[in-house]
């Protein structure tokens, strides 16, 4: 892999070692004058698995009504909040997880879901099966961040940026899903003001050191003027440093270009405020993208096992427990049901934030170069079933045909991944995770 | 010695050259020089003492001629009346001595009157001051104790309920443990699923970066300096496939004490199925100090009690300038500017993160914004080490909470103001006079606050605390006397023994922990845990000089005949120990053995990889012990290589190749020094015959030392040497001087020209104890220079400069 170092990015900006600590936000690397269109990657997950007659269409085929010549299926009543982007919809179905190995289904579905390949033997006891440690390998966002970050024309400042909503604060494996390598879990970041700050906090340090420039050169003349003659060539030498730093910081006062997103103050990481988190987040997701921080992001729901109580849908139970009850329990379904098409509802609007958001020195939306992949651990609750992973994008930054729905019938879902990396133009990636699901190589059939 | 690494030329500023004695090293130097009675004898009549002048010639004696211009023009025109008679060497002999003693900017600079030179923060002194900073809004932690080791809790849960599993406790001294397959204890103990809990404090020896791992099959968390609630420094609770080790990097600074958590749990964690397997477990906390070696944490740097976590400013700072022997601010630079405004953002964004602890008070409390401001303002006074008069208020915390957009922009607008300012950056205490209107300026006494300040970053590198910033409130440290008690106070906390100690490690040069070669035919024992296990006995040793029963005797670093050794170093030594003792004091050698002069450490460093070097050696105890200046040979010298002579012992080698007379004006002092300690060989074994290949002499280790005043000392071997520096004036002169500067980082001469005798007397009439003599220093230090400072120009009338000095301070 091959990343640009801090050293030489300060290098290609020319900056002085003043505001060497300072210096942050950066535009994107990309070498100016680089005309190919971005493609960016935003994948979303939520636990426990989904209700599956509820969110798979009874058929595969077009969500689109054009060509006019074919009726258009239904949406299931999960995804009915992404009606408005049913032309920009591709849904996965028979795409499986078929990595075995130690851990229980929760597990492997959390540590396998974007590895491909088999957990680590290890100390944490799942709810069945034979205990386990960390994913073996590196999950494929991370694999599509080394291959942009290692390219002066698709680097950004952050390479991927990994958000979380109300994610447990311990580190096992159902919390982690993403991985820079193997036993090398990414805690994601579900703070939205520690994301600011990490986003935006030299910007605002470069702000508040703006803020109390006066004051200082107020402080140094008193000081000085109170000294006697030879002691204050130190100081005069120090109110030089003071008077260069200001002016430094002024040359590069205009670094952000677009909005920096505000943010509600005093929001705490609790059950009731997911709904408001959420929505920081996606706020800072779409930012991060306008921006071009990153071309790949991830946004994590709690967690495998998640048990959040969607009090605010009327959900008073927690997820998980939920996706205990059999299919015949009517009410858990249509709670469940009601959970998912919560989830589905803030997909919804982050791909609306995106289709909002022109693209910077481009053709369209940020939502045309993006696409968003919802995913989860489990196919479905009660069963832990690992066939049927939920794929659903939306937005056509991969490129691939949108409007539909396939399926695949039982594909390992390494073959999904190598797809992926092979859409985000990583073409030289001929096997991701465990070899022996990579068979045929990337899933065709879906440009 | 040829194609092995040399060690250490650098330790001694001689990069790889013998070293010189230098001619003349300072204006009273120059009363030794041929030109004076050349000059005393034709020019001081019209040019006065040291070129003066005299109503006749009433111009001073200065100008910017080199030495070959002054001379061509004195052979020319001088003296005026008869210019003849001081022509050719003489002319250029009085040129010389003009030229060095008065005539040139160089020597006019040197004669300027010492004086307190305004300074900026040093590095240390910011890093201690940051700490305490924050530190002071918090409990204080416990003071220093003796016990050592870490508390454990032994659970027979996987969890760590001490209602529910606890089993026992205990002080175990360190964590390196083999529980094989039964555990802890198979009568009370599961096999398979036992917990253990250490917690207490570690004490690092010295600032710098520590690496921590964590070796265990199982589930374990080390948190180190953090509070309860942050995420752990290594969070090993997955045990996923083959590892085994985990690291972690922490800066620590010296001389404080930092919390330590470690849990360690043996069993399936997760969903509790009661399934475990018969395994193997361990558990190992280790580190790699700087400077060091991977080794067990050691007891003696564990306590069993709780401690505060200690706020570590992490923006790195260019080093300090270090060129005349002590580190001081007396510069600054971009990258320093740079590094001071990072961290100014650094500390601001902690405190913003731990205000609700910091200030008491929670984020929606009606009172916040009074608390906030209150706390700047403490925060402001604490930093600036005095009262905020209205002026300096309303600049730093009024105006930064009446402009910001909310409360927590206020108060970092505040910080950076407070950090950013030069109050709080330089030693203005040090070179303002007092504050206009303040009771200190109309008595014409001492600062308090000043002098509380001048005492605390002598002896800690840092801001007063409680006591001395209420004795400063009341005006009591205005005498010797009342700074005496303060400072004697002040001498028994954690901060001046590691102050000392870096001290004393720089008066040993070895502070940078220079790296140490041995030959591996010659020294297979030797290895980097052995030079590691050298350092820490060194460490130790002084230690117990300093702060031991033994009545820190200065002397004592030089007689003491005993060595602290564990259970490594005790075979190469001869003492019998167990292998896996930890270190104590053992008598060698027949008491041969005499303090730092023969410590292994000392003598491995001053030696090469395998030889002695009587060279370092006798440059260490010639500049470093006695204090006497030496330059750097004008030419490099490459070491004469044992192969090529053969027949000559290493003595008889280093007298060869110093013979010529160039050489010999330095090394007629240095190698009757460094032949002293040819008892001991290049790992600091004790011997009395050298053998190398076919050759075998016996040991001449007879010396001598001429002092600076008195008769020639002449000694054989190192006790005998220990007894004449023991007694040496020389010696407690520059002990006492470069301790000073250690301390106070300002020029001694600026406090007079007899502080050196008045001290040094003191201490040779207190036995040589480093603890007073840290007292009587500051006593001085601490108090202005006797001396009227040259008077400021008058500040600009300011109505808003008046101080307003709070009854209490906060």
């Amino acid at each position: 892999m091959i990343t640009v170092s801090r050293r030489e990015l300060l290098r290609r900006f020319g900056v002085g070692s003043a505001v060497l600590p300072f210096l942050g936000n950066l535009p994107s690397l990309a070498a100016t004058g680089s005309t190919a269109p971005k493609k960016r990657l935003v994948i979303v997950f939520s636990p426990d698995g989904v209700v599956k007659k509820n969110f798979w269409p009874t058929e595969p085929g077009p969500f689109t009504t054009l060509p006019q010549i074919v009726q258009p299926i239904e949406l299931p009543p999960i995804l009915r909040p992404l009606e408005p982007f049913r032309e920009q919809l591709l849904m996965l179905k028979g795409v499986h997880d078929k990595v075995q190995g130690d851990g229980d289904r929760h597990m492997r579905g959390m540590g396998c879901l974007l590895t491909g390949i088999e957990l680590f033997p290890g100390n944490i006891q799942g709810g069945g099966e034979t205990p386990a440690g960390w994913s073996s390998g590196l999950s494929i966002d991370q694999e599509i961040k080394n291959f942009l970050q290692s390219r002066p024309e698709t680097a950004t400042r952050m390479g991927s940026l990994e958000f979380g909503v109300l994610v447990p604060n311990r580190a096992d494996t159902w919390t982690r899903m993403i991985y820079t390598g193997p036993n090398k879990p990414v805690t994601p970041i579900d703070d939205p003001y520690q994301m600011f700050h990490k986003l935006y906090g030299q910007m605002k340090d470069r702000e508040s050191m703006r803020s109390v420039l006066d004051e200082l050169h107020e402080d140094l003349a008193t000081v000085s003027s109170a000294l006697p003659a030879e002691d204050r060539r130190i100081l005069e030498e120090h109110a030089a440093l003071v008077r260069g730093f200001e002016k430094e910081m002024a040359s590069h006062h205009a670094e952000v270009a677009h909005a920096v997103p505000v943010l509600e103050q005093g929001i705490v990481e609790q059950n009731d405020q997911m709904p408001k988190i959420s929505r920081m987040q996606i706020e800072l997701v779409v930012a991060s993208l306008a921006a071009d921080f990153t071309r790949v992001a991830s946004l994590q729901y709690t967690n495998s096992v998640g048990q959040p109580h969607m009090k605010w849908i009327g959900v008073e139970e927690g997820q998980h427990d939920l996706s205990h009850e059999p299919n015949s329990n009517e009410a858990a379904q249509e709670k469940l049901t009601k959970i998912n098409t919560w989830y589905a509802g803030e997909v919804a609007h982050l791909a609306k934030r995106l289709a909002e958001t022109p693209e910077p020195g481009g053709d369209g939306s940020l939502l045309d170069h993006t696409t968003i992949l919802w995913t989860n651990e489990l196919g479905e609750g009660n069963s832990h079933s690992l066939d049927d992973i939920p794929w659903l994008m939306v937005g056509k930054g991969l490129g691939f045909t949108m409007g539909r729905a396939l399926d695949f019938k039982g594909v390992p879902h390494n073959r999904f991944h190598l797809a992926i990396a092979h859409a985000m133009g990583h073409t030289g990636l001929v096997r991701f995770g465990n070899p022996d699901y990579c068979g045929d190589g990337p899933l065709t059939g879906l440009v | 010695m040829l194609g092995i690494r040399m060690p250490l030329w650098t330790a001694l500023g001689c990069a790889g050259w013998l070293a010189c004695l230098s001619l003349p090293t300072s204006p009273l130097a120059a009363a030794d020089h041929p030109g004076l009675a050349i000059y005393r004898e034709h020019c001081s009549r019209c040019h006065g003492d040291a070129g003066a002048g005299t109503p006749d010639v009433p111009e001073p004696l200065v100008g910017d001629r080199s030495v070959n211009q002054l001379a061509a023009y004195i052979h020319e025109t001088m003296p005026e009346d008869d210019p003849s008679k001081v022509t050719g060497d003489a002319a250029r002999q009085v040129a010389e001595y003009i030229h060095g003693g008065f005539y040139s900017a160089v020597a006019r600079d040197r004669n300027r009157p010492a004086r307190v030179e305004l300074s900026r923060l040093t590095v240390r002194q910011y890093q201690n001051t940051a700490a305490d900073l924050i530190a002071s809004f918090r409990n204080r932690g416990p003071g220093i104790d003796d016990r050592r080791g870490l508390r454990a809790e032994y659970f027979h849960t996987r969890d760590f309920n001490r209602q529910t599993g606890l089993v026992f406790e205990q002080i175990d001294p360190q964590v390196d443990f083999s529980f094989g397959l039964e555990g802890p204890d198979p009568e009370r103990f599961q096999p398979n699923r036992f917990a253990i809990r250490w917690t207490g404090s570690i004490v690092p020896p010295e600032t710098g970066i520590y690496e921590f791992v964590i070796r265990t099959e199982h589930s374990a968390k080390l948190a180190v300096n953090t509070a309860w609630y942050e995420p752990p420094l290594i969070d090993a609770y997955v045990k996923s496939g083959n590892d085994t080790e985990y690291k972690a990097n922490i800066l620590l600074l010296g001389g404080r004490s930092y919390p330590l958590r470690l849990e360690f749990s043996k069993a399936n964690q997760g969903v509790d199925k009661k399934n475990e397997h018969s395994t193997q477990a361990s558990i190992q906390l280790l580190w790699r100090p700087p400077h060091g070696v991977l080794e067990t944490v050691p007891e003696r740097c564990l306590i069993p009690h709780d401690s505060a976590e200690v706020f570590v400013v992490k923006t790195p700072f260019p080093p300090d300038d270090k060129s005349i022997g002590y580190e001081r601010g007396t510069s600054v630079s971009p990258e320093w500017f740079a590094a001071a405004t990072a961290a100014s953002v650094e500390i601001a964004d902690y405190v913003i993160n731990h205000i609700e602890h910091l200030a008491h008070t929670k984020r929606d409390s009606p009172d916040r914004a009074d608390k906030l401001k209150q706390f700047a303002t403490t925060f402001a006074t604490r930093a600036f080490r005095r009262p905020l008069t209205d002026h300096v208020r309303t600049l730093v915390v009024d105006r930064a909470f009446a402009d910001a957009p909310d409360l927590d922009a206020a108060l970092k607008r505040s910080m950076l103001l407070v950090l950013g300012s030069p109050r709080f950056l330089f030693h203005t205490e040090a070179a303002a006079p007092p504050t206009t209107g303040t009771e200190a300026a109309a008595s014409g006494k001492p600062d308090s606050f000043a002098t509380a300040a001048r005492l605390s970053f002598g002896l800690w590198d840092s801001i007063p605390d409680q006591p001395l910033w209420d004795a400063a409130a009341k005006n009591q440290l205005v005498t010797a006397e009342q700074v005496r008690r303060q400072a004697e106070r002040m001498v028994n906390d954690r901060r001046t023994r590691s102050k000392l100690r870096d001290f004393l490690f720089a008066w040993l040069r070895v502070d940078h922990g220079p790296e140490i070669v041995k030959d591996k035919t010659r020294y297979s024992e030797f290895s980097p845990e052995i030079a590691a296990d050298m350092r820490a006995s060194l460490e130790l040793f002084v230690d117990d000089v300093a702060w031991g029963a033994g009545g820190s005797d200065f002397r004592r670093l030089f007689t003491d005949d005993e060595v602290y050794l564990n259970g490594r170093l005790a075979p190469l030594y001869g003492a019998k120990l167990r292998p896996d003792a930890a270190f104590r004091r053992v008598r060698l050698d027949d008491g041969r053995r005499a303090g730092v002069l023969s410590h292994p450490y000392m003598a491995s460093v001053l030696s090469y990889a395998a030889a002695t070097s009587p060279i370092h050696r006798g440059v260490f105890l010639a500049r470093s012990v006695m204090g006497n200046v030496l330059k750097p040979p004008q030419e490099a010298v490459t070491p004469l290589a044992p192969d090529l002579h053969p027949d000559l012992s290493t003595r008889e080698r280093v007298a060869l190749q110093t013979s010529s007379v160039a050489c010999q004006t330095c090394h007629t002092m240095i190698n009757p020094l460094g032949f002293a300690l040819e008892e001991f060989d290049p790992i600091g074994r004790y011997r009395t015959a050298e053998i190398r290949g076919d050759m075998q002499k016996p040991i001449d280790a007879s010396g001598s030392y001429l002092p600076r005043e008195g008769p020639q000392a002449t000694f054989r071997g190192a006790r005998e040497l220990s007894a004449t520096i023991a007694t040496s004036r020389d010696a407690q002169e520059a002990f006492v001087q470069q301790l000073f500067h250690a301390l106070v980082k300002q020029p001694m001469r600026a406090w007079g020209p007899d502080t050196l005798e008045t001290l040094r007397k003191q201490f040779a009439a207190n036995n040589c104890d480093i603890r007073r003599l840290l007292v009587d220093i500051m006593t001085v230090a601490a108090l202005p220079p006797p001396t009227a400072p040259p008077q400021p120009v008058p500040a600009p009338q300011n109505p808003a400069e008046q101080a307003s000095v709070p009854e209490k301070t906060p």
